[in-house]
């Protein structure tokens, strides 16, 4: 009995031993259930596009810092708005020092360590990846695609990353122009700006031609895509900021066999958009009303929809006043504002204030539905759009002091405290082409004040002459916290200037601030990187 | 090699019972006995803390029970002490992605922290902590940063036995934070001129949120069997109030175990089955409640207003009503049952064959609700992750010895698969408050990305062979190979080897130590060296390349659901390793009166797993988990043993470790396909949160190169600077003579301290007079910093009135929050944790055998010059918040508990 049961646990214990260890070499290979390999998501066209064309769309907006062109915090609005005379965040007591972030931006004392500087690269390079990666993914499974399919996903995707690299090469200026999918570290040499101008130029021409021909900003087939008269309007931007983009002296384009100078292009191209259709909508506030979509005028927006889609809207909820807030049952943080320079541009205080003063701001004691918003100690809420400063701490208006962003409508069923609103956000839009074509005349020496006078008189204004100046501020009222205030200074020469409450930085004048520094992480891990000019 | 800590209960305390125990404690077993045993233990330096040694006081987890006693295991258990929240370090922190917490093995089936926690702590025999390589080899990959092997009550010999014990205790707070109360909060208001709102009302909302805790802990356990098979069998059950209202945990337990000999006793069969079902109703946001608490303004009611909402302070917007804040809910459930099968065959004399299989199940459930007057519109969130694990190991084991020569060989596969799925919905919109997380239906919107599943699953193979020889029982030599792999890694990396290597040298049994042998009774040398692999906590997938979904767009009209790259994937993803050197020695002195142990290790892992940042271009997202860095970790540990007095009706020991632990990021740099990556050099890891600190300069703790994990990297302060208005600004120190003051990362900044400790200590002073026994644990850490950031806010009186300062702030009159040196403080601390009286009442009486009583205090007082609530906080882990009291430690509390124990 003992023997054979020896024998017996001998053989089982052996023979489990072989076993095991023979399965357990095979036993390692990992299979996802819960995501999927990458090749499967290219099986047909219609998936083609959805995954790489299509996926590179949730990157145009965001839902956390840094992150999407506009809605968000501490990316690439902030640092095309709140570096400007148009917008300040005041250091209000408690809130809104942040460690000097928001002061730092409205003095010019952003450094190439700021870590929101470092994210806003990431973001931008991040979808520069992507769009390369889904151009490899395209042309691998290109025979699924027949050729116009083929011609007009890579034109979708060429489109949409010059887009980005127009806003590194706008922030940046020196960069790494990474054009293919998974080059290597050596390969990230620094071309000029000129170069990463130039190659935004000819891809977005190149991508144009293949581009379908619609409004985007409009619920359909082309709701927020990358459309040809949304890379005409970019090609419009670069023309008009040819001489920082590419430098002084006169550029020249050979567009439809015709020799342009960079103002006639951009007017070629501002042109372009107008035969598109789109025209000045009737009501300036339209374009930001809760259901905006329908608008003639919006060329290139981000989709909101509080339900449908992730993208967020964080402004209103940054600049309204707490009680504010509650009285439209939702939460507030009580900072960002318009400076004493804007409200003066506006004619605040003056008897000819400008009529879209009210629409952009909320401004002196403030109704809701009519009724006056009282602070937690009985008195009215007054917004102070003269009580304003870098640092508001211990100001009797700490907390009241500045105009309030108003701009967009407030969608009383959003959720997340408004930043999920269904008010799609306007990136581009039909006034800023006509503003570019006044500018444009008047820079090549013709008359652009039917344009200017266009965008005027549309909000009941007086015409006026169409002078630099005259435009500039035309720009600062009619873009108001657009987004694009940091552009248009740069391009009038007056962001190295000292101005509204701004004192100019150290060395200034050398205009070293038009670019930001190249995020030093960035430089310490591509070490052939060199730094922009008058940053350490 | 064996550890005499095991012995000195035994030899000193024969009769020394602490808590009743069941009768077949280690009492009974005679020195002899314990002296046999010696030689089976061959390697290392196995820590074992037995029931003697555990904490006495009121234990509410088994992990307390382990605090302090044993050099090198730092057990943190967060701040509100409960039981979840602990962490366990072994010898600090040696891998930076994760993987730190040691391998916890309950009666042989590898679990987790979290069901050590669930264990009924009266149903632990002991713990035996593996810290160095050659012992941890056997656990391999899973054993990598160090091994707490838990041994649960058996059933032994034949006697049937109940036992129960109980305890029953409560809590109070004796500290909280000094604020303005009404009065001072208007004088000052007034005094400055600011505009305050006066609601009517005085309230101290640090009082508002605390309650008396309440804690009781009930236990019975029955035991039996024959000569040829026993079983143990206990059910507990543990409810624990905290005094923060809202916070409870509740426990339920039951356990059985079986052995049987069969085939005359050539098979025998152990079996044991635990099952724990525990509830949590856990803190939303500690950070939101406790600032809250400290600075709602003081003239606001505690309570709702007359129209059943909240009065909300509305210009400070960081922080809620108390009241309302207790409304929002976290609730967990979790369910754990594990069984397991071990089947030990006698193939020869010599020869075992050791079959095991175990099984484990985890259930956890979320429940979130936050409700309208928090958080706008309301939102809730359920949740279920569900965990499987599956092992199954063979071993083959064969002794023999011969003459003067002994040897001992070991061959073992095992092979283990880890399931994991979740499901989770959140919802928005309500339009009430009464039905919680009960009936999400009742919220209007399911936001994109709020509702998901996953499922994930990995699997670790391993094949050992280790092989022991002795001679002349006093020379040991062991060796040990084995592989390990998992699925987690690329396809070429999947396998590591990792060897091991020790000796021990009796030096007592050496023929020319006799001479000694009245003075010193033990006297051992070891050493050891050995390789281990690490899998760093990291998830599974990492090395192949997947596309999940990533949003929705609008197609064709439609919103549809895109999929695409989430992360940088890396197909070279390898094993982390870790290698160990150690030497000790134990040597004990006048019949073993005076015992002491030390043992220096260093360690150094390599390839380090971590989330890298990568240059962007060309990668596409900036981290890239890779094998890149270095870090050491060295560090000497002294156990010493006392008894002054061991007499008959008296005996006094004292016991006390200590350990010196130094750690150090050694590179965070190398090579990745060909191309040379680095890190930063300085990166931060922890910071300040509140009004006005958002992003910009408010990091406080970094990981830098060439430095501990976590040192405060900080500006400096030279002192307060008066501004123009009266008030106070922290003068900050030009450190780099550059004439700018840029307090940035790089600037002017300067590594102020480290956040761990640079040695710790665990003492226990017992007592014994007769039947009574006193028992006095004391556990103190030295020479690291604590970042003061609760003071730092509540001091600045630029966010006066909005929200409430510290009583001393309006004197001091500082108008910034700067984040500076100036709140910089020595954590040293040396704290009373438990003092513990018993009576082993006398009882002669036919059923019951043994009776004790005791009453215990815990957290008795803590000494330190720390100025804020405690200097308890969270100083081993690495995360967001180590080293850093930022407005989340809970009131000083103590607790007064009287236990029960009957044996019958």
């Amino acid at each position: 009995m003992k023997k054979t049961y020896h024998i017996i646990i001998t053989i089982i214990g052996i023979a489990g031993m072989t076993l095991s260890t023979t399965f357990l070499s095979s036993c390692l290979d990992e299979n996802s259930k819960d995501k999927l390999l990458e090749y499967k998501a290219y099986n047909t066209a219609t998936n083609l596009y959805i995954n790489s064309v299509g996926n590179l769309y949730n990157y145009i907006g965001g839902n956390s810092n840094s992150q999407g062109i506009q809605g968000t915090y501490r990316g690439v609005y902030d640092y095309n708005t709140f570096t400007t005379d148009e917008a300040i965040l005041p250091t209000r007591g408690g809130d809104w020092y942040d460690g000097g972030f928001w002061q730092d931006l409205y003095m010019h004392k952003w450094t190439s360590t700021d870590k929101a500087l470092l994210d806003t690269w990431n973001y931008l390079y991040k979808v520069i990846g992507l769009c390369n990666h889904s151009l490899a993914e395209i042309e691998y499974n290109k025979n699924l695609l027949n050729d116009s399919e083929y011609n007009e996903y890579t034109a979708e995707v060429k489109g949409i990353r010059a887009m980005f690299y127009f806003y590194i090469m706008d922030m940046f200026g020196n960069v790494p122009l990474s054009m293919k999918d998974g080059a290597t570290l050596a390969e990230m040499t620094q071309a000029t700006r000129q170069e990463v101008a130039s190659t935004i130029i000819s891809q977005l021409q190149e991508a144009a031609t293949y581009l379908p021909d619609e409004h985007s900003n409009i619920q359909g087939t082309y709701y927020g895509k990358f459309t040809r008269p949304v890379a005409y309007f970019i090609l419009a931007k670069m023309m008009l900021n040819n001489e920082i983009y590419l430098g002084t002296g006169e550029h020249t384009f050979n567009i439809d066999g015709k020799q342009l100078n960079a103002w006639e292009a951009c007017i070629y191209y501002c042109n372009m958009i107008t035969k598109e259709g789109y025209s000045l909508e009737k009501n300036y506030a339209d374009n930001f009303a809760v259901h905006n979509e329908t608008s003639s005028e919006n060329i290139f927006t981000i989709p909101m929809d509080k339900t449908l889609y992730s993208n967020q809207f964080w402004y209103l909820f940054r600049s309204r006043h707490y009680n504010h807030g509650s009285a439209i049952g939702m939460d507030a943080e009580n900072g960002s504002c318009a400076t004493l320079s804007t409200v003066k541009t506006y004619g605040y205080g003056t008897d000819s204030i400008d009529s879209r003063y009210s629409i952009n701001f909320y401004s002196d004691t403030l109704r809701v539905d009519g009724k006056i918003v009282y602070l937690n100690n009985g008195d009215p809420l007054i917004y102070r759009p003269l009580e304003v400063a870098p640092d508001l701490t211990g100001s009797k208006y700490e907390k009241t002091g500045g105009a309030r962003m108003s701009k967009y409508e407030i969608d009383r069923t959003a959720h997340a405290d408004g930043k999920l609103q269904d008010n799609d956000i306007v990136l581009f839009r039909y006034s800023d082409v006509l503003l570019m074509i006044a500018e444009a005349k008047v820079r090549n020496g013709e008359d652009g004040t039917q344009e200017l006078n266009m965008i005027r008189n549309r909000v009941g204004m007086n015409d006026r002459k169409a002078t630099l100046q005259n435009i500039l501020d035309e720009r600062l009222l009619e873009l108001m916290w657009e987004g694009w205030r940091r552009n248009d200074m740069i391009r009038f020469g007056i962001f190295q200037k000292a101005y509204d409450q701004r004192k100019q930085v150290d060395n200034e004048d050398s205009k070293f601030t038009y670019l930001f520094p190249i995020p030093q992480a960035v430089i310490d891990m591509n070490t052939k990187l060199k730094q922009n000019q008058g940053y350490k | 090699m064996y550890n005499w800590k095991l012995i000195i209960p035994l030899l000193i305390m024969p009769n020394f019972t602490m808590q009743a125990q069941e009768k077949h404690s280690l009492s009974e077993i005679d020195s002899l006995e314990i002296m046999r045993l010696i030689p089976e233990r061959k390697q290392g330096s196995a820590d074992i803390v037995t029931e003697d040694r555990m904490n006495k006081g009121l234990v509410i987890n088994s992990l307390n029970a382990l605090s302090g006693q044993a050099a090198g295991v730092n057990v943190t258990s967060g701040e509100n002490r409960m039981a979840q929240l602990s962490s366990v370090r072994v010898r600090g922190t040696t891998s930076l992605t994760g993987g730190n917490d040691p391998l916890v093995i309950i009666d042989g089936v590898y679990s987790d922290l979290s069901t050590l926690s669930s264990i009924y702590p009266a149903d632990i025999e002991s713990f035996t902590i593996l810290k160095n390589a050659a012992e941890t080899a056997k656990y391999g990959s899973r054993g990598a940063s160090g091994v707490i092997q838990v041994t649960t009550k058996k059933g032994h010999g034949s006697m049937f036995h109940i036992s129960y014990d109980g305890n029953i205790g409560f809590e109070s707070k004796y500290k909280t934070i000094d604020m303005l109360q009404r009065n001072g909060y208007i004088s000052t208001a007034k005094t400055l001129g600011l505009d305050y709102n006066d609601g009517g009302y005085n309230t101290d909302f640090q009082d508002a949120v605390t309650r008396t805790g309440i804690v009781q802990n009930h236990h019975i356990a029955f035991s039996g069997g024959s000569e040829s098979s026993n079983y143990r069998a206990s059910i507990g059950v543990m409810d624990h109030k905290t005094i923060i209202k809202v916070n409870e945990y509740q426990n339920f337990t039951a356990k059985f175990d079986l052995s049987q000999k069969a085939f005359d006793n050539l098979l025998s069969i152990d079996f044991g089955v635990f099952g724990a079902s525990q509830k949590n109703n856990y803190i939303f946001d500690e950070q939101k409640l406790f600032y809250s608490a400290a600075t709602q303004n003081p003239t606001y009611p505690e309570g709702m207003n007359a129209s059943g909402g909240w009065d909300k302070n509305s210009t400070a917007s960081q922080i809620n009503p108390p009241g309302a804040l207790l409304k929002e809910k976290n609730d967990d459930k979790n369910i754990n049952f594990n069984t397991h099968l071990g089947l030990d065959f006698t193939l020869e004399k010599e020869l075992h064959l050791k079959l095991f299989g175990s099984y484990s199940y985890n259930s956890l459930e979320n429940a979130v609700f936050c409700p309208t007057w928090v958080w706008a519109q309301g939102q809730a969130y359920r949740g279920e992750h569900k965990t499987e694990d599956m092992l199954g190991n063979a071993t083959l084991e064969w002794k023999h010895s011969w003459g003067i020569h002994a040897i001992e060989a070991t061959a073992m596969t095992e092979y283990q698969k880890s399931k994991h799925s979740g499901f989770w919905t959140l919802v928005k919109g309500f339009t009430t408050n009464e039905l919680g997380y009960d009936n999400l239906a009742a919220a209007s919107t399911r936001p994109y990305g709020g509702t998901g599943s996953d499922y994930t699953e990995s699997s670790l193979a391993s094949a050992m062979g280790s092989v022991s020889y002795t001679l002349l029982n006093r020379y040991t030599v062991a060796a040990n190979m084995r592989a390990d792999g998992s699925s987690m890694f690329g396809n070429n990396h999947k396998w590591g080897i990792f060897p091991s290597i020790s000796g021990t040298w009796d030096v007592a049994a050496e023929p020319f130590f006799k001479s000694l042998r009245k003075l010193v009774n033990i006297f051992k040398i070891r050493m050891g060296y050995g390789l281990s692999g690490n899998l760093g906590g990291i998830d599974p997938y990492n090395s192949i390349n997947l596309v999940q979904p990533t949003g929705v767009i609008s197609y064709n009209g439609s919103p549809t659901i895109t999929m695409g790259q989430f992360r940088n994937a890396n197909p070279d993803l390898k094993w982390e390793t870790r290698s160990t050197f150690n030497i000790g020695t134990d040597i004990s002195f006048w019949k073993n009166r005076v015992i002491l142990t030390a043992e220096y290790y260093y360690s150094k892992t390599r390839d380090m797993l971590y989330q890298y940042d990568v240059p962007v271009p060309p990668f596409t997202y900036n981290k890239l988990l890779a094998n890149l860095g270095e870090m050491s970790n060295s560090g000497f540990e002294l156990g010493l043993g006392i008894t002054p007095i061991s007499k008959k009706d008296m005996e006094l020991n004292i016991n006390m470790n200590v350990a010196f632990q130094k750690n150090k990021l050694l590179s965070l740099s190398g090579n990745y396909n060909g191309t040379q990556l680095s890190a930063s050099q300085i990166t931060s890891i922890g910071s300040l949160n509140g009004a006005g600190f958002h992003g910009g300069n408010n990091n406080i703790v970094y990981q830098i190169i060439g430095q501990p994990l976590g040192v405060f990297y900080l500006p400096h302060c030279t002192g307060l600077t008066k501004n123009s208005d009266g008030s106070y600004s922290y003068a900050i120190a030009d450190l780099d003579h550059n004439g700018k003051i840029n307090i940035e990362d790089g600037g002017d900044r300067y590594i102020a301290g480290q956040a761990t400790p640079k040695w710790i200590l665990g003492s226990n002073i017992s007592f014994r007079y007769k039947e009574f026994d006193v028992s006095l644990q004391i556990n103190g850490a030295f020479g690291h910093k604590i970042y003061n950031g609760t003071s730092l806010t509540y001091m600045n009186m630029s966010s006066f009135p909005d929200y409430n300062v510290m009583a001393k702030a309006p004197k001091q009159n500082i108008k910034d929050q700067t984040a500076t040196d100036y709140w910089l403080e020595k954590g040293d601390y040396l704290n009373f944790d438990y003092l513990t009286i018993g009576w082993n009442i006398p009882v002669r009486n036919k059923y019951i055998s043994s009776l004790r009583l005791s009453c215990s205090v815990n957290n008795l007082a803590t000494i330190t010059g720390y100025s804020g609530l405690t200097p308890m906080i969270n100083s081993y882990v690495v995360d967001g918040t180590l080293g850093i009291d930022d407005k989340r430690s809970y009131p000083a509390y103590r607790s007064y508990s009287m236990g029960i124990s009957i044996q019958f």
